[in-house]
């Protein structure tokens, strides 16, 4: 009431514990789609549409090189976006597993900040996953997806990433009161994000305003992050870090205040 | 379960542990609790009877910090609860009235899983499993799913949960709501052998018997309010006569029977078309003169007056809801 609660990191990595703990006893049997369905992305449009795209692919790059670190960024956020809403959802209003952590010395603003290192830390897992494979797809096809050592940051890019993702997922999760509402949050945010930010073309090459509006939201950056590690760093890449840093910085303590006052009344 | 000596903050018998002085909480437009004053002294297993919505899970709640108070004050274990959330939660343990356990998880790893929340060392936390189990006869079930288990079992495992900590103070929302026979017996030997221990109890119950047999004290709350306060017996005197006589009979004779009986007794409580209680000090007394009356009667029931008379009687028979 009144003061800002910040998540302390005990709590927080009590709350990150907890999740790992249940991860691995089920991680086999959920990475597969997880993992899958970039890779359906990558065939169809990457190979099947990149075909059909002149010799010389995009801006001197071969499509599929072009479209492969994008999926690395958008996996990042649906892997997310999945951990901040349906699972947090559930843990919220179903099998009320928040309502136990707060009676402890975890307190409600530690279970929002463990949850948003746990959502990063999916994302993180998934995508190192889904790097490797490209990486060994491009070696096997003789058409390297990653060229540049730099690639040894993206998985704690992806993380950062997540964390971002988690946060503007928990805001939502945070205002709504019924789990059908996220047909909204996943039709109107995230698909739009996944379709527009520069995953499958270009957008800093249309006409204003669409690079401008692009600009402002979150998955061109990342995208443009994964890319650019992907293939070698231009400077321009610290300009998005830290666009992603300000943003997720900016949000990520709202939904911890209004979660709180879900879980303590 | 055997008690560990390493407790630091031992609560002295007498020392009043937990206070509360007009206490309230109020959400938009509605006061749940109205202002409540209580004190509970260290060893104590202090009752909340009440019907439902009368602010019992609300008072709880303020005192295992799920609940902000909107006015008033409350210490938990001499601790101020709004200044001490972490700290008191460290030093309580906490049955909710709902079942939140991690229905992924197996009993152990449930348990394992809580004591870290606690940062207790898991050798530490392994052992007290393992007692706390035992004492809760769920040993068998260790290595099972909480899916697996029964309602009455994870109940149980909810006790063992909240026992975890050592906790001083144990606040239990309605423990043996929904338990069968055996498991409500198991439950409270298990709850008196923890204020043996020592440990403060602070329980709310819809069963008199169990608040008969379990509290040293009580309140009855109403509408936010506590409305009576005590021990048990002295409640049963204070508020109702000793002995109680029910009457059964047909509609109609039962109304030729009421001014008799009202004439005749202390206190009177229509149960329905076809009874009536009578409250007095003399049931033999009672019985007689009504007898001599030549009103026909179907049964009668004779019992001593108990807990249940008294919370009908300041709360009403009528359902409210």
């Amino acid at each position: 009431m009144g003061t800002i609660r910040i998540p302390s990191a005990r709590g927080s990595f009590r709350v990150w514990q907890r999740n790992i703990t249940i991860f691995r006893k089920y991680w086999k049997s959920i990475l597969f789609p997880n993992f899958v369905e970039p890779l359906l992305y990558l065939v169809a449009l990457g190979l099947g549409l990149g075909a059909f795209i002149q010799q010389g692919g995009i801006n001197g790059q071969p499509y599929v090189q072009f479209v492969a670190p994008g999926l690395l960024a958008s996996n990042a956020m649906f892997a997310a976006s999945f951990e901040s809403t349906f699972n947090t959802f559930v843990k919220l209003k179903i099998d009320k597993i928040y309502d136990a952590i707060i009676t402890t010395p975890v307190n409600a603003e530690d279970v929002v900040g463990g949850e948003y290192l746990w959502a990063g830390t999916r994302a993180a897992l998934y995508g190192t996953a889904f790097l490797a494979t490209i990486v060994v797809l491009g070696i096997m096809f003789g058409q390297p997806l990653v060229t540049s050592w730099w690639a040894l940051l993206l998985p704690p890019m992806l993380l950062v990433i997540g964390v971002m993702f988690s946060v503007m997922g928990t805001l939502f999760t945070s205002l709504i009161e019924r789990i059908d509402l996220y047909a909204y949050y996943f039709t109107l945010v995230v698909t739009p994000l996944f379709l527009l930010s520069g995953v499958f073309f270009p957008v800093d090459d249309f006409p204003a305003p669409v690079p401008q509006v692009a600009w402002f939201t979150p998955l061109y950056h990342a995208v443009n992050v994964c890319r650019e590690l992907a293939t070698g760093p231009s400077p321009a890449v610290l300009a998005d870090i830290a666009w992603i840093l300000v943003f997720t910085s900016v949000l990520a303590l709202i939904p911890v205040q209004i979660m709180r006052t879900r879980l303590i009344g | 379960m055997n008690t560990e000596t390493e407790r630091t903050t031992g609560t002295l018998s007498g020392e009043h542990t937990l206070v509360a002085l007009g206490l309230k909480k109020s959400y938009a437009g509605f006061e749940a609790v109205k202002g409540v004053d209580f004190r509970v002294s260290g060893g104590e297993c202090f009752g909340f009877l009440g019907p439902n919505g009368a602010g019992k899970t609300t008072t709880m709640k303020m005192i295992y910090g799920a609940v902000i108070p909107t006015g008033g004050e409350l210490t938990v274990a001499g601790l101020d609860v709004y200044h001490h959330e972490r700290e008191i939660k460290r030093r309580i343990g906490v049955v909710p009235q709902e079942n939140n356990l991690d229905d992924e998880l197996k009993v152990e790893e449930n348990l394992l899983i809580y004591g870290r929340y606690y940062d207790l060392p898991r050798k530490l936390v392994l052992r007290r499993a393992e007692e706390l189990l035992d004492f809760m006869q769920l040993s068998e079930k260790a290595e099972a799913t909480v899916e697996q288990l029964s309602g009455g079992m994870k109940r149980r495992l909810l006790i063992a949960r909240a026992l975890l900590n050592d906790p001083e103070i144990v606040v239990l929302d309605e423990p043996t709501t929904g338990l069968d026979p055996q498991a409500r017996l198991l439950v409270w030997d298990r709850l008196r052998e923890l204020t043996a221990e020592g440990k403060t109890l602070i329980l709310t119950t819809h069963y008199m018997e169990e608040a008969a047999r379990l509290c040293d004290r009580l309140v009855i709350m109403e509408g936010g309010l506590i409305i009576a306060e005590g021990t048990p017996g002295a409640l049963v005197e204070e508020h109702v006569s000793p002995q109680v006589l029910e009457f059964r009979t047909d509609h109609r004779s039962l109304e030729e029977l009421v001014p008799i009986i009202e004439a005749a007794s202390d206190a009177v409580e229509r149960t329905g078309d076809e009874s009536i209680l009578a409250y007095t000090e003399d049931a033999d007394a009672l019985l007689e003169r009504v007898r001599g009356s030549g009103a026909k009667i179907e049964n009668t029931v004779y019992r001593q007056a108990g807990l249940e008379d008294v919370f009908l009687r300041l709360t009403g028979r009528r359902l409210v809801e």
